[in-house]
């Protein structure tokens, strides 16, 4: 378990309370602190309040975004305050600190992404500082085929010292992985043709790896995709052990001569990225396409990217295709 | 088969039988796919006469070669009959994800014919069809049915065309529906299915498409999505698709207002397509496959019509619910096309004999009782949003709208036929054709009536006269204002389009943007098909798609005399609130003739002659 400090880094709009940068909070289990003579934004408090316990436990699994995720902006469009969450090993706060938060970190608040970043909404989760507090997972490692995938054996206190201050430790070396922008998704369902013309070589949506969900009144579209889970239950469900990674990509592999289509990685997955081929039966596991995806290829409002959580996304249409179809 | 599914799907209602039929390479090679298809059958199959709501009217569905596919905007199907509206070609078209899942069931065409004892709606499935009751969908809008079905399916993915209850109150200018507002609006398909007594269409795919050449196919996407991705237009559809027109016409004069009767609208800024996106907008929407995703969702926020959202609309709602009405609140706008959305009407043909009923009140034709009370002056939102119901209904003023704009002034007389802005009986697009001769050229001669997508010569907004001189042998060709050349432009556009609804992808790609010429097109069906044409073929299988539909219209009676503009755009100047488009008027019969002359027809009956119907195959 962490406590929290939670500072404003930045405020990027205007804020009437004031809240200015260098306020803060502290958590400590159970308790919120505010420094004496000081206040905090009920309202920018109640919508980072979800974020508190979750940020105060050690998540090991390295492709969840809540690691990567240190900034929340308060929910006032005019506002945009920026809040960093700091995390320290419990019990490791000092009673009081008067220091002035925000000040060791200014050069990284200032490269923090494009202002359409936040207006946008698009990821309210900002970049991986360079300067992160968790202890980082475990590197990727490949997993022999039909071996179990294995928790990162470094404890929660592994890195404790270390955290608290900027100690410039590289962020781990995490594959990239499909990432999905539900909010730019157009629902075309290209992603889908290009999976399955890109496995089978026609065009079959009921065989892509990859499937938009889509709420026609709501206007809502999602695409679902396999996350390459750092611990992936697939992988550990399946009794044939058919299932393994790739040792470069780290995306999972289904070698189909030990598949006996049981569909026990399909029941696994909690987020329903596995569906039974029509025809064979067997599991259809998204490869990556060997690392350059071909649902991305395709997409065209930048919905799907292939990079890392926690990554700036690229900005703009134009920019993003330009780069894919070369003049 | 490649890139065709092989087979068609017939359909009697009287008997409740289907059966299918291989598809001949006879079609194929001579009519591409879709809109083609559909023509030839049509042609072949459909009783004499103009009865669009006779049992034996069949309402034919066609999808082409490329639909299925990861072609960019492959997402559209086409559906033909006897239009009820017109009594000549009814044809119509629509994107969405209707047309893929069609091909992905294992068809290319369905034929439905005969009529229904009761209602029903028919379920396709991977190549197989059920007749299902749907006593309890009748009565139900369009959102509501496509709710229901999916509940009833239990399939998220399956696609449902619907009919509204515009549609089963027979009115003529009812729509077929997909994707809850994607819509087969225009000539009354709508109408026609519904007096089939036929709710719906549910379809369900799950067989593959496959391409003859995987490899070429490939490569050949890639040239195509860097086509539409470094076009200057690009950028622009994406944030505003058809909507940028509201803004751009205004600027040149050529925005329908108040009815036809000035090019510009003063409020404009309130209600074009920057205004929707600045106030509204959520995010780009994409058909079925594509790399130009320009449709877009929106939501209301605040003010009367809060809580209102949905995808949509493209320009001709927009413009026909605001500019052409005078009314200069965009929230009333959307609710309109909403409205129409729902109620399964066209919205072009409603904001037309909307126009009709204001103008028509303007110079005193129709009295406060003819019009239920109602306040018809221009502008006002609630007459607007009231009418559109009572149409639906058939309902008083409603009733006498319902039948279309021709049979609304023939039945109010009074002069009031002059004011009735119809071609062949079919109303026409919110610009204003003076402003832009070769797309009023388009309207005159289109197949189905006053309809600007059989030919979309956007090349005269171009300015570039060396193109014009080199491609359609005179200058003015490529300036909108003049009316030289636009015979040549019309031939070539209305080939184009003949093409984008044969392979039934988008025109905005196709026709407007230019990414598929017709060399580009023998390469692609190659490698899609595996049938080897020349762009001479294509080209021709396209030509002959148009003389075929002339044909058809030609046996209900339609000669040069019917391709005719309303007066106005003849005989008045566009006054001097126009802008760059005042004094315009349209020439229109030195571009009829030059026309004709390049169709190869006869200039004085406007048909195709005999030389060359030999030419294509048609005698």
């Amino acid at each position: 378990m962490y406590d929290l400090r939670i500072v404003v880094e930045e405020v990027r709009g205007f804020c009437d309370l004031p809240m200015q940068p260098g306020d803060y909070l502290e958590v400590k289990g159970g308790r919120i602190h505010i420094p004496a003579g000081k206040f905090f934004c009920l309202w920018a408090l109640q919508s980072l309040m979800p974020m508190i316990p979750a940020k105060q436990r050690h998540i090991v699994e390295e492709n969840d975004w809540l690691p990567h995720t240190d900034r929340m902006i308060c929910p006032d469009p005019n506002g945009l305050v920026v809040f960093r969450f700091e995390q320290t090993p419990a019990g490791h706060l000092p009673p009081q600190s008067p220091s002035v938060p925000g000040q060791e970190s200014s050069s990284q608040s200032s490269s923090s992404g494009p202002p359409e970043d936040s207006t946008r909404g698009v990821a309210r989760q900002t970049q991986v500082p360079a300067d992160r507090t968790f202890p980082p997972a475990a590197a990727p490692s490949s997993v022999p085929a039909g071996g179990k995938e294995q928790r990162p054996a470094s404890s929660s206190t592994g890195q404790a010292g270390e955290t608290g201050k900027a100690s410039a430790k590289p962020s781990p070396d995490i594959p990239p992985r499909l990432l999905v922008n539900t909010a730019v998704c157009s629902g075309c369902r290209s992603c889908e043709l290009a999976c399955s013309f890109a496995h089978e070589e026609s065009f079959d949506p009921t065989v892509a790896r990859i499937q938009v969900k889509k709420d026609e009144p709501a206007g809502l579209d999602f695409p679902v995709a396999c996350r390459q889970c750092g611990v992936a239950s697939c992988v550990n469900a399946c009794p044939e052990g058919a299932l393994s990674r790739h040792p470069v990509t780290r995306a999972v592999r289904l070698d189909v001569s030990r598949c006996t289509g049981c569909l026990l990685c399909m029941k696994a997955c909690p987020f329903e990225a596995i569906r039974p081929h029509p025809r064979t039966n067997l599991p259809l596991i998204c490869d990556l396409c060997g690392g350059e995806p071909a649902c991305v290829a395709r997409c065209a409002t930048g919905a799907l990217r292939f990079g890392k959580a926690g990554e700036n996304p690229p900005i703009g249409y134009r920019a993003l295709t330009l780069k894919r179809f070369p003049g | 088969m490649y890139g065709y599914a092989g087979r068609i799907l017939r359909i009697n209602l009287t008997r409740k039988t289907w059966e299918t039929e291989p598809l001949s390479e006879n079609l194929i090679r001579n009519y591409l796919g879709g809109r083609g298809f559909n023509i030839r059958r049509l042609f072949d199959e459909a009783p004499a006469g103009r009865d669009g709501l006779s049992p034996s009217n069949p309402l034919i569905i066609g999808v082409g070669p490329l639909n299925g596919t990861l072609f960019p905007g492959a997402a559209r199907f086409n559906v033909s009959a006897i239009s009820p509206q017109t009594g000549i070609l009814g044809d119509s078209n629509a994107g969405g994800f209707f047309g893929p899942e069609l091909k992905l069931a294992g068809f290319d065409q369905v034929i439905i014919e005969g009529q229904a004892e009761v209602p029903l709606y028919l379920l396709i499935q991977d190549g197989s069809v059920q007749f299902r009751p749907a006593e309890h969908l009748w009565g139900l809008d369009v959102w509501q049915t496509d709710a229901a079905l999916h509940r009833e399916l239990g399939d998220p993915r399956v696609q449902v065309l619907v009919a509204g209850p515009a549609a089963e109150k027979g009115v003529k200018f009812a729509g077929l529906f997909a994707n809850l507002v994607r819509a087969a609006a225009r000539t009354g398909m709508g109408t026609v299915l519904a007096a089939k007594r036929v709710k719906a269409i549910a379809v369900r795919g799950t067989l593959p498409v496959r391409v003859a050449d995987p490899n070429t196919f490939r490569r050949l996407l890639a040239e195509y999505d860097r086509r539409i991705i470094n076009h200057p237009e690009y950028e622009t559809r994406v944030r505003l698709g058809t909507t940028k027109l509201v803004s751009a016409l205004n600027t040149l004069g050529a925005l329908s207002t108040y009815h036809y009767q000035s090019g510009r609208f003063a409020a404009v800024d309130q209600v074009s397509g920057e205004a929707l996106e600045q106030r509204h907008k959520k995010k780009a929407k994409g058909c079925f496959s594509c790399t130009i995703p320009c449709s877009r969702f929106f939501e209301i926020k605040k003010g009367p019509q809060a809580g209102l959202k949905s995808e949509g609309p493209e320009f001709e709602g927009l413009a026909g619910f605001t500019s052409k009405l005078g009314n200069a609140d965009l929230a009333t706008g959307l609710k309109a096309v909403d409205l129409c959305n729902r109620l399964g009407l066209d919205l072009m043909s409603t904001a037309e004999v909307l126009g009709f009923a204001m103008e028509a009140h303007q110079r005193g034709m129709i009295s406060r009782e003819e019009a239920d009370g109602l306040d018809l002056t221009w502008g006002n939102g609630s007459t607007i949003l009231t009418l559109i119901q009572k149409i639906a209904r058939r309902e008083g003023l409603g009733d006498l709208l319902a039948d279309g704009v021709k049979a609304a002034a023939q039945r109010l007389g009074r002069g009031s036929e002059s004011i009735a802005m119809h071609i062949k009986g079919l109303e026409f697009f919110m610009a204003e054709p003076r402003g832009i001769k070769g797309y009023a050229l388009g309207l005159a001669v289109a197949s189905r009536g006053g309809d600007h997508l059989r030919s979309e010569p956007s090349f005269e907004f171009s300015n570039d006269a060396a193109e014009g001189l080199r491609r359609f042998g005179a200058a003015e060709s490529a300036f909108r204002l003049e009316y030289r050349g636009k015979g040549r432009l019309v031939k070539h556009f209305e080939e184009l389009s003949a093409l984008a609804d044969a392979l039934n992808a988008c025109k905005n790609t196709i026709v407007n943007m230019e990414i598929l010429s017709f060399a580009d097109t023998a390469q692609l069906l190659e490698a899609t098909t595996g049938f080897s044409l020349s762009a001479e073929e294509i080209q021709q299988a396209t030509e002959r798609i148009v003389n075929l539909e002339r044909l058809f219209i030609a046996q209900r009676g339609i000669t040069r005399a019917d391709d005719i503009l309303p007066a106005r755009f003849l005989k008045e100047p566009l006054p001097q609130d126009s802008g760059p488009s005042a004094g315009s008027v349209v020439e229109l019969e030195p571009m009829l003739d030059e026309y004709y002359e390049a169709r190869g027809w006869d200039r004085e009956t406007g048909l195709p002659t005999p030389e060359k119907l030999a030419v294509l195959g048609l005698l």
